[in-house]
């Protein structure tokens, strides 16, 4: 084995979990049967490690196979890597009707005439989505296999999501991204998470929509506010409201896991009780950070709760009526960016 | 008053001592509802309604001793009043605490495994004064405690202490009520061992409750000439399931103009292009002020009420402080201000 393909290995064994590596391992198939219950989880990881190289030596197995077995880790585990939401726009005609095999064509034609060094590596997954790895080279070096980019697109939508890529190289991206899937351009969606399936979900409304009815159901074991029954009949009215329009801005049941949502606040100080600050030109510039293991379901119980005041402002609702949590806030209104 | 804290007493020499001296605790002391614990809601109108926030210093004013103590992250502690503690005998401490933590050690059969401290070799420690601290003639001089080539130091401070309160301990109490320590946290419990042994005190946690929080707020965003470039920062934390932390940052220029802007009607002032106060104390009512309208911005906005949440941390370029008692101060300016509050506070969570 080359040097590159054991420090890659190396890298990708210290990174897994033993109990992820073993069940990795047997859908690479890149082992035999006997190789692979000769391994022993047990053992401490330099001690597998060790095995392992040793059996990939045996089986001839070089880089471009060790990529595919971080491939198959990464599609399995994609909740672990700082992931940015992208959204094409304007179809053209054929848009929707794109295919699997055209578009991994189209793709590498479209980039690597763009950059000529790029080692591309694309795997359709079993929910429509295609899985595209990628290690940047250019002409002085070759491509780079341990800071790979990922891209993930879900064929027939306009929705893509890209992890470690560059702004510069973003750009170029982008390029082949439009012309492969016969969009006519692609924004940056605002949207970035560590959880891949949470944006995704929160993007494609993948999640429980409640829409506004007379017969409300509460949310059953979600209802959680224990109250004296006295009290709650006076506010039961009130309570059923504020859930009501909880459920409806941020959904029932279950919500993706979104963790962060950023707001940049560049409005004036209004209803300042000290007359020099309300005369004041200049924005307040401050940034304001939420943070949660699952923002959407904490400002959904602050709702419920009345810590925020429904009907919910527009700032918030935003997260889940427009699917982003960066947002610019200026005194013209949300920055279209 | 003294039935209830004796129960809480920890050890027996306590105990005996309080039956011969008359010394009271000092919340006792100031009058406040102290037997119901400390209230933030009282002791901040008894107690410190103004502070002195002097005109920024720059960071050549520091000295080389009080370096020490600045940009490290430190865990504090509250500590009762040492009893026979002597500023002249910080050697003889050095080495009592020395073999202390040496045979201790032994005792425990080794300890946990540290990386490159050589236990074999003797431990030594070295006891400074930190000079230039004290505030009144009451404060004790800051002590600083470095064990050499373990990765731990701390250090007892009292910084502003209440004079009167001072002058009435008994004559052989000497009283350094903030202890600071970080590093290795093995030895932490060890020194503060050989401490209550020595001069029988007792330690315990020092938290930062949300008024002081606010407080070192303002006092930070008051020194404007060391603000720099780092945003004034307030983390809070909201009781919804799961909990929701929030983190408002300020721009610094435009959190020091709204400090301004609350204490200018408050002073009527005329002249607008001061940079620095020359009266140098801050009310607790222009405290206020800046908080609520921090929070009434969040509020138009996202319509969302912080003070239903607890402040947890804040951090402005001079320093940070967190609600579970951890402090930085990375800039001289204000750090006898800073040190102040923090003695104030420790003094009052003690329970003696």
């Amino acid at each position: 084995m080359d040097d590159l393909a054991r420090s890659l290995l190396q890298r990708l064994i210290r990174r897994i979990p033993r109990q992820v590596l073993k069940t990795t391992l047997s859908k690479w198939a890149r082992l035999s049967l006997q190789q692979e219950e000769s391994l022993d989880f047990t053992q401490p990881k330099f001690v597998l490690m060790e095995h392992l190289l040793a059996l990939c030596a045996e089986n001839g197995l070089g880089v471009k196979h060790i990529t595919e077995l971080e491939m198959i880790y990464v599609i399995d585990n994609p909740n672990q890597r700082k992931w940015n939401a992208y959204q094409l726009l304007e179809p053209r005609d054929d848009a929707l009707s794109v295919e699997m095999i055209h578009f991994k064509e189209q793709f590498k034609v479209h980039l690597v005439a763009l950059i000529r060094h790029v080692s591309i590596k694309i795997k359709k997954h079993t929910d429509e989505a295609v899985w595209i790895r990628l290690a940047w080279g250019d002409s002085l070096s070759r491509p780079n296999h341990l800071k790979p980019s990922y891209v993930v697109h879900h064929l027939q939508t306009p929705y893509v999501f890209v992890t470690n890529v560059t702004s510069k190289r973003m750009t170029l991206l982008n390029q082949a991204l439009v012309l492969a899937t016969r969009y006519s351009s692609i924004k940056d969606a605002n949207l970035s998470g560590r959880k891949l399936t949470a944006i995704r979900d929160l993007l494609m409304k993948q999640y429980q929509q409640v829409f506004p009815s007379k017969h409300l159901q509460p949310l059953g074991e979600k209802n959680q506010i224990i109250s004296n029954p006295q009290v709650e009949y006076e506010q039961n009215e009130q309570s059923e409201s504020r859930l009501q329009m909880a459920c409806e801005v941020f959904g029932g049941g279950a919500l993706p896991e979104l963790q962060t949502a950023i707001y940049k606040l560049e409005t004036k100080l209004k209803d300042n009780p000290n007359k020099s600050m309300t005369g004041r030109e200049q924005p307040f510039r401050c940034v304001v950070k939420f943070a949660s293991t699952n923002i959407l379901e904490s400002l959904r119980h602050g709702a419920m709760t009345g810590i925020a005041s429904t009907p919910v402002t527009p700032l918030l609702s935003s997260i889940t009526q427009k699917g982003r949590n960066h947002f610019v806030i200026t005194d013209k209104g949300p920055s279209s960016q | 008053m003294v039935d209830r804290h004796s129960s809480a007493v920890r050890t027996p020499l306590l105990a005996q001592r309080r039956s011969r001296s008359s010394r009271q605790s000092y919340r006792s002391y100031v009058g406040t509802a102290s037997h119901l614990g400390y209230t933030p809601g009282f002791t901040k109108r008894r107690l410190t309604t103004s502070r002195l926030a002097p005109r920024g210093r720059t960071a050549d004013e520091v000295s080389p001793a009080q370096l020490a103590l600045l940009a490290r992250e430190w865990q504090l502690s509250y500590v009762t009043p040492l009893y026979r503690f002597r500023h002249g005998q910080l050697k003889t401490y050095a080495r009592q605490l020395a073999a202390f933590v040496q045979s201790e050690k032994q005792q425990q059969g080794g300890g946990p495994v540290e990386a490159g401290a050589g236990m074999e070799s003797t431990l030594k420690v070295s006891f400074t004064l930190v000079a230039g601290m004290a505030q009144t003639e009451a404060d004790a001089d800051t002590v600083f405690i470095q064990p050499h080539k373990a990765l731990w130091s701390g250090w007892l401070a009292c910084v502003g202490g209440d004079p009167d309160y001072m002058r009435s301990l008994p004559e052989d109490f000497v009283c350094l009520p903030l202890f600071c320590r970080g590093g290795a946290a093995w030895l932490s419990p060890l020194v503060e061992a050989w401490f209550c042994r020595t001069f029988d005190c007792c330690f315990g946690p020092l938290e930062i409750n949300a008024v002081s929080l606010q407080w070192l707020a303002a006092l930070w965003t008051n020194c404007r000439a060391q603000a720099g470039v780092q945003p004034l920062k307030l983390v809070w934390s909201l009781p919804v399931e799961p909990p929701l932390e929030v983190t408002y940052a300020v721009h610094p220029q435009d959190a020091w103009e709204l400090w301004r802007s609350v204490r200018r009607p408050l002073r009527e002032r005329v002249d607008e292009e001061e940079e620095e106060d020359e009266d140098g104390s801050v009310g607790i009512e222009e405290v206020e002020g800046f908080i609520k309208g921090l929070q009434s911005h969040f509020y138009r906005h996202f319509r969302l009420e912080l003070s239903a949440g607890q402040l947890t941390q804040v951090s402005t370029a001079l320093g940070s402080a967190k609600h579970g008692g951890r402090l930085k101060i990375s800039n001289g300016s204000y750090m006898v201000t800073t040190l102040t509050l923090l003695t104030e506070c420790a003094l009052l969570k003690m329970p003696v």
